[in-house]
């Protein structure tokens, strides 16, 4: 990942967010901060740590990345946390718990824990606070996935780890659990300057459809994901035929490769059974990493559409609304945070909305425009890497006066 | 020169979950009674200035869920007309909300018990000040620095001011009517219609009213 500078945002954010984000920063300059996560390549956490830590050093935070070091069996365990955690019926023997505990304890010998804020990445490392006591560092703990509705037995054994946290991070209101500690919110956040996200040629763009074969005679809608149920892929194609009644149109259904997860192949078999015989319907396996392709079939398309089932955040919505495209969304797990009904896009809740949305909006292209270009406003404010930062900002402030509704700094 | 310049502040909110949620309107009004004012004020007032850049239909997180989520327009409509310039104190503002939303059940108390589409999260927030660089100390400094400062700051002086200092008014207004004596401009930044104007848009208003107020009449 080539380095990014603060400076590097300016033109994308404007001046004044860069100069408040220096003047949130001024006041912590030389503060010690340590995140903690599981892995340092792949994964939505990773990619994320890769460009805010070089950003909080840049302001003057000095910031350390700690991945925890763990042996097949410390992360089958931790992968099974992860499945009970999102509600799967999973119960952790007390070998399991051993594990957990035996390799975070193991990693902790190595750790010098003299910074003023730790923060700890999802549960693998949660427990690290076994150490609190060794340190005089605020705790955060930062959740990055849904909990809503777990396996009860697995949460209750997390829970107790959480609770010794100074704070905790959800990314969203409905992620989020009564707990006794203060919570905050925090979106996850999109990087402009990515290769999913940074501007495009016209003509690599017009490239990539071409190499697809997707001519652009007439509205192109795509969906992005992976060829699972809960995407719905099945669902999209119905609801563009129903469409397709009134206004013609192509379907573009993308998403990353099936070969390690079984059901992947079953699903991209009904897609394929389901779209037989349409030459509109275009059904693209991409390889695991096409950040530029993927960029370039959102930016060349007409209408986006996310017709989950169930979501986890599903930042695809911001990413296609950042390239000012229309979404259609499905109100489920973080998707109506990044859509506003009739603001930032469109909430649906069925197969036949879903049709009638595409109809009215390729019909409306002066509304569609409109919704697009708030969308983009939205996500410039909320879910930018930028944001991101002053949030980590403000929580480092915060640390210092829990309790209080109002800081003077 | 003037003895008591302006000293530009920014704030800035983290926002805090609750972990309370209503699922329909008699949880909310049960909530909204017993909820801190921290909440109210961020429902009211700061989760739109992270929506700035265009005008909704209602600027209040209550009106707008009551309006989506429930379809209850017509309740939507009577508290998104609520007017922050009515209010100087969130005790006030909250009272208002409740009676509204009461009258409505009396009314109507179906509404009571159903479900809305997606539930109400309470939230509320923590505001972190900090003094910027500028100051003005007359007139002139202070049209140099509208222009070019963080929209933040404008709404921290201009919209938050008002349930901070419990007055009818704004910190710019504050300070033209009493250090600079210019009555005129006071009024007139203070009768700039908020719900109407992105806060952009009335950044440039302010310039615009500040601007008149030099050329000499």
């Amino acid at each position: 990942m080539t380095s990014i500078r603060l400076k590097d945002y300016e033109p994308i954010v404007g001046e004044q967010i860069i100069e408040e984000l220096y003047l949130l920063a001024e006041r912590l300059r030389g503060r010690r901060v340590k995140m903690v996560n599981s892995t340092a390549i792949g994964g939505g956490v990773a990619e994320i740590l890769h460009r805010l830590v070089p950003l909080l050093n840049e302001l003057g935070i000095q910031t350390q990345w700690e991945v925890i070091k763990g042996g097949e069996d410390f992360f089958v365990v931790t992968k099974k946390i992860h499945n009970a955690l999102h509600g799967e019926p999973i119960s952790l023997s007390p070998r399991m718990k051993e594990i957990l505990l035996e390799v975070s304890r193991e990693n902790l010998k190595n750790s010098n824990l003299d910074q003023d804020v730790i923060v700890i990445h999802d549960p693998q490392p949660i427990m690290y606070i076994e150490a609190k006591e060794r340190a005089h560092a605020k705790w955060v703990w930062r959740c990055h996935i849904d909990i809503s509705n777990p396996n009860q037995d697995v949460w209750d054994f997390m829970k107790g780890y959480v609770e010794q946290y100074d704070t905790a991070i959800f990314s969203s209101p409905r992620f989020s659990k009564r707990l006794p500690i203060t919570q905050f919110l925090f979106f996850p956040s999109i990087d402009p300057l990515s290769d999913k996200n940074r501007e495009l040629e016209p003509e690599f763009i017009d490239q990539v459809f071409e190499r697809f074969h997707i001519p652009r005679d007439k509205p192109v809608i795509t969906q992005i994901s992976r060829f699972d149920r809960l995407k719905d892929p099945v669902g999209v194609i119905k609801a563009y035929r129903m469409a397709k009644r009134y206004v013609d149109c192509r379907l573009v259904l993308a998403g990353g490769g099936a070969s390690d997860d079984p059901e992947g192949e079953v699903v991209l078999e009904e897609v394929r059974r389901e779209a037989e015989g349409d030459p509109d319907v275009h059904i693209l396996l991409l390889p695991s990493s096409s950040p530029l392709e993927i960029n370039a079939l959102q930016r060349g398309s007409n209408l986006i559409l996310q017709k989950s089932i169930r979501e986890g955040f599903g930042l695809t919505v911001a990413e296609a609304l950042w390239k000012r495209k229309l979404v259609i969304g499905s109100a489920v797990g973080g998707i109506p945070v990044q859509i506003i009904p009739n603001f930032t896009g469109v909430l649906v809740y069925s197969i036949e909305g879903t049709a009638y949305q595409i109809r009215y909006l390729l019909s409306h292209p002066e509304i569609a425009k409109r919704l697009s270009e708030f969308g983009h406003e939205y996500v410039k404010e909320e879910f930018l890497i930028t944001r991101k930062l002053r949030r980590y900002l403000l929580l480092f402030h915060t640390l210092d006066h829990l309790g209080e509704r109002i800081i003077y700094v | 020169m003037n003895q008591n310049p302006f000293y530009f502040y920014t704030s800035s909110n983290l926002v805090e979950l609750t972990g309370e949620k209503a699922n329909n309107l008699g949880e909310l009004v049960t909530l909204l009674k017993r909820c801190t004012g921290s909440s109210i004020f961020y429902h009211v007032f700061q989760s739109y200035r992270d929506r700035h850049f265009a005008i909704e239909k209602y600027h209040s997180d209550f009106a707008q869920w009551i309006s989506t989520s429930l379809d209850e327009e017509a309740l939507a409509e009577r508290l998104g007309s609520l007017d922050v310039r009515d209010f100087t104190t969130i005790r006030s503002l909250r009272e208002s909300m409740v009676k509204m939303i009461e009258d409505h059940l009396d009314r109507y108390p179906q509404c009571k018990t159903r479900e809305s589409r997606t539930p109400f999260f309470f939230c509320q927030s923590i505001s972190i000040v900090m003094p910027t660089k500028y100051i003005a100390w007359n007139l002139e400094d202070f049209y140099q620095i509208i222009e070019k400062i963080g929209i933040r700051s404008v709404h921290y002086h201009l919209i938050e001011a008002r349930l901070r200092l419990g007055i009818h008014s704004n910190d710019f207004s504050h300070w033209i009517r009493y250090s600079l004596q210019k009555e005129r401009l006071a009024k007139r930044i203070e009768d700039i219609d908020i719900y109407l104007h992105t806060l952009e848009e009335i950044r440039k208003k302010i310039l615009q009213y500040v601007k008149e107020e030099m050329v000499p009449r």
